[in-house]
C-alpha cells in the first residue's frame, strides 16, 4: 500500500498539468466529433451560373433555360465593368453556358449543335455539367420518336420524375460514423494521456537512488512492481472510463447497441496496449523534459499515420502499409470495420478477432521489451 | 563477548578484467562504528553495494546478523538502513511524506510508523520543516532529510556513505550528533568518509582500503602504530640568517631520535621518533643560538600520514 499511496500522492501533486492535458484532449475530441457531424449532413445546393443566349426565340432553348432555372441560380452581371472571366475568377458564378444562334433549329434537324461552356472546375460546376448532360441526353433520346411539341413536353415530364430510393440496410451509418470518429480520436487521447501521465509519475519512482533505496528495503521487489502496475492500470482504466462516459454523453443511446459495445471493448483493449507501451517508455526515458517530446512523436505520429484525425480511406496505401507496424492501425482498423459491419456473427467478427489478437500481441511484446530493457539497464549499472 | 553483526570472508568483485574488491575479509562487531576509508575508486562503494546485495559477487561469503546475505533476504534487510552520499528523494512529496514513504517500505503499522517519523525528524532537527518540499530546503537540510529517510525505521545496522560531503557546519554537527545518538541507542554503523576528524571523532575501528584490498585495520592507535609513524615538530622562526640556519640544522640533526630536519620558508620542520623527548633539548639549542621563535607546534601522525607511508599517495588522491 505504501507504494500505491505514494503513487496517488505524486499523481495528486502533478494534477495541474494532467488536468490541463486531459481537458485539452477532451476538448479536441469533442471538436473533432462536431466538425465531423457537419461533414456528414448532405443538403441540395443550386449552383450559380450565367447564360449567354443567342437563340432567344427557340422553343428548346426556352425549355432548357426553364429547366436550368428550376435547378440553378441564373445570375445576371449587373456591374458594367465586370466581365464573365472576372465573375468566374471571383466565384460569383461557377459555370457559363453559351447557347448558339439557331440552337433549337439545328437540334431538331439533328445537326448536333454544341453548347459553349466555361467552368471553374469546382463541385458546383460539375453539378451544372451533370444537369446539362442529363437534359441533352434525354432530348436526344426523344428526338427520334416525337415531334417538336411532344418532345418538349416529354423532356419536361421526364426530368421532373423523381425516383424513391429505399435503403434496405438497417445500419444506422450516421451514428456509427459518429462513434467511429469519436473512438478514432480516442487513439490520440488514450495514447497521449497514458504515456504522459505514467512516464511523468514513474520517472519519480525510477530515479536511480530512489529505486536503489527501494531495492535494499525489506519490501519484496515483486510486491513493489505489482503495486506500481496496479496503480498505473487503475489510472489507465479511469482515463478509459472518462472517454467512455464522454462518448455516452456525446453520442447518446447508440453507444449501448451491439456495435457501440464493440467500439468500447476495442478501446479497452487499446488502453491495455497504451499501458504496456507507457511502461516500456518509462524504462527508456530518463528525464522528465523528454516526456513531452515522446508524447508528441508517438501519440501524434501514430495518430496521423494510422487515420485517427483523417479517415483511413483517404490515406495513401503506402502510408497504411507502414502504419501496420503500429498498434494504432489495428485499433482504428477495427473501428472502421465496425462502421460498416452489417450483421454481427462469428464469421463477420473474424476480422475484429484478428485485429484484437494483434493488439494483444503488441501488449505482450511491450511487456517483454520492458522486461529486457530493465534487465539490461540493471546489468549496465 | 560482543557478537559479529557482519562477517565478510574472501569477498571478490570483478568488472570484466578489473578487480574492484580483492579477497576482502573483515568483521563488524555489534554496537561499533567502523570507519571505511580510502581514496576514490579504492572499492569502498563496491564493498558496500556487495554487502547490500545490490551487486552480485564473484567469490566469497557475506553474513549479516549471522545469516547469508542475498537479494531476497528481506528479514535481514528489515534491520538495515542506508544513507547515500547523494540525496535520494521524491521532489513531489513533502519532508514528512518522503520520510513516511521510505519508512513505509519497512513498517506497515501506521501508528508505529508515525512515532518513527517523529523520532527521525527530531534526530536530524527537521521538526520545523515537515511541510516543506525538497526544493525549498538548503543543501544541509536536504542531507538531514536524506538521513531521516534512511534511518526512520530504526535499523540496527546503518551504512553511511559520506553523509557530510558539502554540508554546512551547523548541519554537519547535527548529523554527527545524530550518528552518536544512534550508536548510543545500540545501532551498528559503517561509516565512509574523507574527513579524518570525523573518523577520529566517531569511529571505534577503521579499515583503510586501496585498490580493493585492506591495507590497514584496527583502532586508531593500532593503525597509527602499524605504520611506525613519527611525530612532527614545527617551529616558526622569523629573520634568521642563512649561516645560522645551517649551523642550527647540523646541531639538531645530531640529536638522538631526530629522523629529519629542514627549513621551509620561516619554519623549521623536525621529524622525530618521539617528539616529547627531544622538545626540551630543542628549546635549549634555540636558546644557545639566541633565536627567538613565534610558536612551536607538535603534531601526532595523522591517518593521511599512515596512508601516505603505506601507499605512497594521499587519501584524497
Amino acid at each position: 500500500m505504501t507504494v500505491f499511496k505514494a503513487y496517488l500522492k505524486v499523481l495528486d501533486k502533478c494534477k495541474v498539468p494532467i488536468i490541463i492535458y486531459t481537458v485539452c484532449l477532451i476538448f479536441f475530441g469533442a471538436f473533432s466529433l462536431e466538425s465531423n457531424r457537419e461533414q456528414m449532413n448532405f443538403t441540395k445546393v443550386k449552383p450559380d451560373i450565367y447564360i449567354i443566349n443567342h437563340d432567344e426565340s427557340g422553343t428548346l432553348t426556352k425549355n432548357l433555360i426553364s429547366y436550368l432555372e428550376e435547378n440553378t441560380n441564373i445570375k445576371t452581371l449587373n456591374e458594367k465593368n465586370i466581365t464573365i472571366e472576372d465573375a468566374l475568377f471571383y466565384r460569383d458564378i461557377s459555370y457559363v453556358v453559351e447557347i448558339p444562334k439557331g440552337f433549337t433549329e439545328d437540334f431538331l434537324k439533328n445537326r448536333q449543335p454544341k453548347l459553349e461552356v466555361k467552368s471553374v472546375g469546382d463541385y458546383e460546376a460539375s453539378l451544372t455539367e451533370e444537369l446539362l448532360e442529363r437534359y441533352m441526353n434525354t432530348a436526344n433520346i426523344y428526338l427520334t420518336y416525337f415531334n417538336e411539341e411532344e418532345l418538349l413536353e416529354k423532356i419536361s415530364h421526364t426530368l421532373k420524375e423523381e425516383v424513391e430510393v429505399e435503403m434496405t440496410s438497417t445500419l444506422d451509418s450516421d451514428s456509427l460514423s459518429e462513434i467511429a470518429t469519436f473512438y478514432n480520436f480516442a487513439n490520440y487521447a488514450l495514447l497521449g494521456g497514458c504515456i504522459y501521465v505514467i512516464c511523468l509519475i514513474l520517472s519519480s519512482f525510477q530515479k536511480d537512488l530512489v529505486k536503489k533505496r527501494t531495492i535494499i528495503s525489506s519490501l519484496p521487489l515483486k510486491q513493489y512492481n505489482r503495486s506500481l502496475f496496479i496503480a498505473n492500470s487503475l489510472f489507465a482504466i479511469v482515463l478509459w472510463l472518462v472517454y467512455v462516459l464522454l462518448s455516452i454523453v456525446m453520442l447518446g443511446n447508440s453507444i449501448f447497441e451491439i456495435h457501440g459495445v464493440f467500439f468500447i471493448l476495442n478501446s479497452f483493449l487499446f488502453t491495455l496496449v497504451c499501458l504496456t507501451l507507457s511502461f516500456l517508455l518509462s524504462s527508456l526515458i530518463d528525464n522528465k523534459e523528454a516526456i513531452n517530446g515522446v508524447v508528441n512523436v508517438i501519440a501524434l505520429g501514430s495518430s496521423f499515420l494510422c487515420g485517427s484525425f483523417v479517415p483511413m480511406s483517404v490515406l495513401p496505401k503506402s502510408v497504411l502499409q507502414i502504419a501496420r507496424v503500429l498498434p494504432s492501425y489495428w485499433y482504428i482498423h477495427t473501428n472502421e470495420y465496425l462502421k460498416t459491419l452489417e450483421v454481427v456473427n462469428f464469421s463477420s467478427c473474424k476480422q475484429i478477432l484478428f485485429n484484437s489478437s494483434v493488439l494483444v500481441l503488441f501488449a505482450l511484446l511491450f511487456i517483454f521489451l520492458n522486461h529486457e530493457v530493465t534487465k539490461r539497464k540493471q546489468r549496465i549499472k | 563477548m560482543t557478537k559479529n553483526i557482519i562477517e565478510v570472508k574472501n569477498l571478490t568483485k570483478k568488472y570484466k578484467e578489473n578487480i574492484a574488491v580483492d579477497h576482502l575479509s573483515f568483521e563488524v562487531k555489534e554496537g561499533e562504528i567502523l570507519g571505511l576509508l580510502g581514496p576514490n575508486g579504492c572499492g569502498k562503494s563496491t564493498t558496500i553495494n556487495c554487502l547490500l546485495s545490490l551487486l552480485t559477487i564473484n567469490e566469497g561469503e557475506i553474513k549479516i546478523f549471522d545469516k547469508k546475505m542475498t537479494p531476497n533476504a528481506y528479514d535481514i534487510k528489515q534491520k538495515i538502513g542506508v544513507v547515500f552520499q547523494d540525496v535520494a528523494l521524491f521532489d513531489e512529496l513533502t519532508v514528512i511524506e518522503n520520510i513516511d514513504y521510505f519508512c513505509g517500505l519497512y513498517i506497515k503499522e501506521k501508528e508505529k510508523r508515525k512515532k518513527c517519523i517523529e523520532d527521525a525528524c527530531k534526530l536530524v532537527g527537521l521538526e520545523d520543516y515537515k511541510k516543506y518540499y525538497p526544493k525549498q530546503l538548503s543543501g544541509g537540510l536536504l542531507r538531514r532529510l536524506n538521513i531521516a529517510c534512511g534511518i526512520a525505521h530504526k535499523p540496527s545496522l546503518i551504512f553511511f556513505d559520506e553523509p557530510t560531503v558539502a554540508v554546512d557546519p551547523q548541519s554537519r554537527n547535527h548529523i554527527l550528533d545524530g550518528i552518536k545518538r544512534l550508536r548510543e541507542e545500540g545501532a551498528t554503523i559503517i561509516y565512509t568518509t574523507h574527513y579524518m576528524e570525523e573518523v577520529e571523532l566517531l569511529c571505534d575501528r577503521i579499515i583503510i582500503m586501496d585498490q580493493g584490498k585492506i591495507i590497514a585495520s584496527g583502532t586508531m592507535d593500532e593503525v597509527k602504530a602499524l605504520a611506525h609513524n613519527h611525530e612532527k615538530i614545527s617551529v616558526q622562526i622569523m629573520n634568521l640568517e642563512e649561516e645560522t640556519k645551517e649551523k642550527l640544522l647540523k646541531k639538531i640533526q645530531k640529536l638522538q631520535g631526530v629522523i629529519a630536519a629542514s627549513f621551509e620558508n620561516h619554519t623549521l620542520l623536525i621529524t622525530a621518533e618521539n617528539g616529547t623527548e627531544i622538545l626540551e633539548t630543542l628549546m635549549d639549542r634555540l636558546k644557545d643560538f639566541n633565536i627567538s621563535y613565534q610558536h612551536i607546534l607538535m603534531m601526532p601522525p595523522t591517518l593521511n600520514d599512515v596512508f601516505l607511508e603505506l601507499t605512497g599517495k594521499e587519501l584524497r588522491d
